[in-house]
């Protein structure tokens, strides 16, 4: 196929579904051959058919005949550890009942012989279970080096092709059968039972569906059964493709009347999307750009999407490195908290805040008959991401908070970063964890929801002021021009003044720390009613009964942000609650 | 306060639309309570609070304007001409906001401390 030497350089398309497929396919070179992105940009320079036409083949028939069936037995060992009931959850399950019983021992004298007993038997069991847990995953490091072996031998022989004919296929596909992937289930290369068992045939129908060789390929069909229905049907979704090969495209049974909009057949895509990367190759590689996680026990696939395929590329295999230190380690970090943290380690080395800007999460949970399950897709605001650019406002952000009360069970906190990125606001949290203080559940206010309130107080106002600056659309002038710096000085600047005058002010005026606590639950009370004269009232009685000078920068303060602020004067009633009743 | 970043509340009564100018309001009530003595105003600011807390516009205006009532001392007739421009029925919300900019304003001029000393 002739092409653009200067475009042999392989970068995704701003297209997130195709971009997917070509991280897809850096994947799964990166798997079968070892070669990393940089390794894999060079040799597309030097001879791209070679590449796409015969390493890229040879490693997609390998993948789905012998990586994948490597991958299901390491798979089924995976949910035994992690899965529903599984050995993990077991484990647990007994710590949590030694710790039980170790806290009874001491309370009950007269049954402590049972109990030790008990102690001992749960404790035996907890053994056995570690130990059988040891054993899977040496198993699964087992077959992890068998795989390597066959791997190995593979490419050897793969760099050593000079024809590919059928002996050659032979020789490198060895017991060769495809296994059916989830994603594609009436795709012909697995479908039929002649091409399924046969290395060349497959090889043949993949080669010309890349090279896009209609004839050749109708002609192909044919050949291995002209009885068949492929052969009678002719080609469909080889040249306009559906969600036979990929369940996030259209149906064409499910929507008929698709076919009256036309769409758009494989050149046109290419045409379309200037990729130097056979467009075929990346709808094939889909699912290989996802990784799976197991979160509360279900198997949820992601896909971090940005459009700087290095970034992408790196983000994507820190977050996988992240998941494979997490589950040696048994630690249940939540997937939201894995894949920012990979984004952020990236951004610390990086600081590109374009790719931030425009940046993606593509979630589903499963594909079910061909449908898929729980798609999601987050993105990350603009002005969200201006924060999170900032290293000092994002490490504060960075924060476990606890919002559940002592006796809660299930999880207390939440990533305050995680809910930042969503694009929640952070007053309800803060609301409920300074309850937690004046109830007794923790002894000491989480530093960071005093700049939460400031960047939730910031946001909001920034979008009040762009609103009444225009009518509302959504990439309006502001949306390049506003000058999002300028929020972050304006929340740190404020940040000094408030935590002074909240912390030091408000005890100098009520130095009793009981009618403090009385007047935090108080005023909390009227936050949660949202009444702005109750929060006013008692906060101006209680300073002007004080004994102690007022300072006059205290009142503006409240005449400021809180008489004269419309809609969002509770983040700075709430920010003067918290430093009255903190510790500090 | 610099005096071109001025506080305004803007509310709409019938047709009209009204702005009432805050931070004007606050600074004419702390000119006009400055040399008052501190236990006169902590129960001034006292009941004007309990009448705002009721929403009660009758009583904030009756003990605002017997505070006020002094035609001999000049230093009123700033908070006079700023209630002569704004005071009417309000509603509620703006009504809130006006009395406790005068509320802060004249708590702004506490100055317990120095009293103490002399």
């Amino acid at each position: 196929m002739p092409r653009n030497s200067n475009k042999s350089n392989l970068e995704l398309t701003g297209n997130w579904f195709i971009d997917a497929g070509i991280l897809g396919f850096v994947n799964l070179m990166e798997e079968v051959y070892g070669w990393d992105l940089n390794t894999l940009q060079k040799k597309i320079k030097e001879d791209e058919e070679l590449i796409y036409y015969e390493y890229f083949p040879f490693a997609y028939l390998f993948y789905h005949s012998k990586i994948r069936t490597f991958y299901n037995e390491i798979q089924t060992l995976r949910k035994e550890i992690f899965g529903q009931e599984g050995i993990n959850q077991k484990i647990a399950k007994i710590k949590n009942e030694i710790n039980k019983l170790n806290s009874s021992i001491s309370s009950s004298v007269n049954e402590k012989e049972k109990i030790e007993k008990k102690l001992k038997k749960a404790e035996e069991k907890l053994k056995l279970l570690e130990e059988k847990r040891e054993n899977k995953f040496r198993e699964i490091e087992n077959i992890r080096e068998q795989l390597n072996k066959i791997k190995i031998k593979f490419v050897k022989q793969a760099y050593q092709v000079k024809t590919i004919d059928e002996k050659t296929l032979n020789s490198l596909f060895p017991d060769f059968e495809l296994k059916l992937p989830a994603i594609a289930r009436n795709f012909y290369l697995f479908n039929s039972k002649e091409v399924r068992k046969n290395p060349t045939l497959a090889y043949k129908y993949l080669l010309f569906l890349c090279q896009k060789k209609y004839k050749e390929l109708s002609e192909l069909i044919r050949k291995i059964n002209p009885k068949s229905k492929k052969a009678k049907g002719g080609l469909t979704y080889e040249i306009c493709p559906d969600s036979t090969i990929n369940p996030f495209l259209h149906s064409p049974i499910e929507f008929p009347n698709i076919s009256y909009t036309k769409p758009l057949k494989i050149a046109q895509i290419e045409e379309i999307l200037d990729s130097t990367l056979p467009i075929y190759i990346s709808l094939l590689c889909f699912e290989q750009a996802f990784d799976f996680y197991y979160e509360k026990d279900i198997r949820r696939n992601i896909f971090f999407y940005t459009n700087n395929l290095q970034f992408c590329y790196k983000v994507n295999k820190r977050m996988r490195i992240k998941k494979e230190i997490a589950m040696r380690k048994s630690d249940r970090h939540s997937l939201f908290h894995l894949t920012f943290s990979a984004i952020l380690d990236e951004l610390i080395e990086h600081k590109c805040s374009f790719s931030l800007e425009n940046m993606y999460i593509v979630e589903y949970e499963g594909i079910e008959n061909q449908k898929l399950a729980n798609v999601e897709y987050i993105g990350i605001p603009k002005l969200q991401a201006s924060v999170l650019l900032d290293d000092y406002l994002r490490e504060i952000l960075n924060t476990s908070l606890q919002i559940k009360e002592k006796n809660f069970k299930g999880n207390k906190n939440i990533w305050l970063l995680e809910e930042f990125i969503k694009g929640k606001p952070l007053y309800p949290l803060a609301i409920q964890h300074i309850k937690l203080k004046l109830t007794g559940d923790i002894q000491q206010i989480n530093y960071s929801i005093f700049y939460a309130l400031l960047i939730d107080a910031a946001i909001l106002e920034f979008k009040e002021r762009q609103k009444q600056k225009e009518t509302f659309s959504l990439f309006s002038k502001s949306f390049f021009q506003a000058n999002y710096r300028e929020i972050l000085k304006k929340v740190k600047i404020e940040f000094r003044k408030l935590y002074y005058h909240s912390i030091s002010e408000t005890k100098r005026l009520i130095p009793d720390d009981d009618t403090r606590k009385r007047l935090g639950y108080l005023l909390l009370d009227s936050l949660y009613g949202n009444d702005k004269v109750r929060f006013l009232n008692i906060l101006l009685k209680a300073v002007n009964s004080s004994k102690e000078n007022i300072n006059p920068e205290f009142l503006d303060l409240i005449f400021e942000k809180i008489v004269k602020n419309g809609k969002i004067w509770q983040r700075y009633a709430l920010f003067l609650v918290a430093g009255m009743i903190s510790d500090k | 306060m610099s005096e071109n970043k001025k506080a305004f509340w803007i509310f709409k009564f019938g047709k009209w639309e009204e702005k009432l100018d805050l931070s004007g309001l606050k600074e004419a009530a702390k000119e006009s309570f400055e040399n008052e003595s501190d236990s006169y105003k902590q129960k001034l600011v006292y009941d004007l609070l309990e009448a705002t807390k009721n929403k009660d516009q009758n009583r904030f205006f009756y003990l605002l304007l017997k505070a006020i009532n002094k035609p001999k001392e000049a230093k009123f007739k700033e908070l006079w001409e700023k209630l002569n421009q704004n005071y009417d029925i309000l509603p509620q919300e703006a009504f809130v906001n006006f009395a406790y900019s005068i509320i802060i304003g004249i708590m702004s001029t506490y100055n317990k401390g120095q009293q103490e000393n002399k």
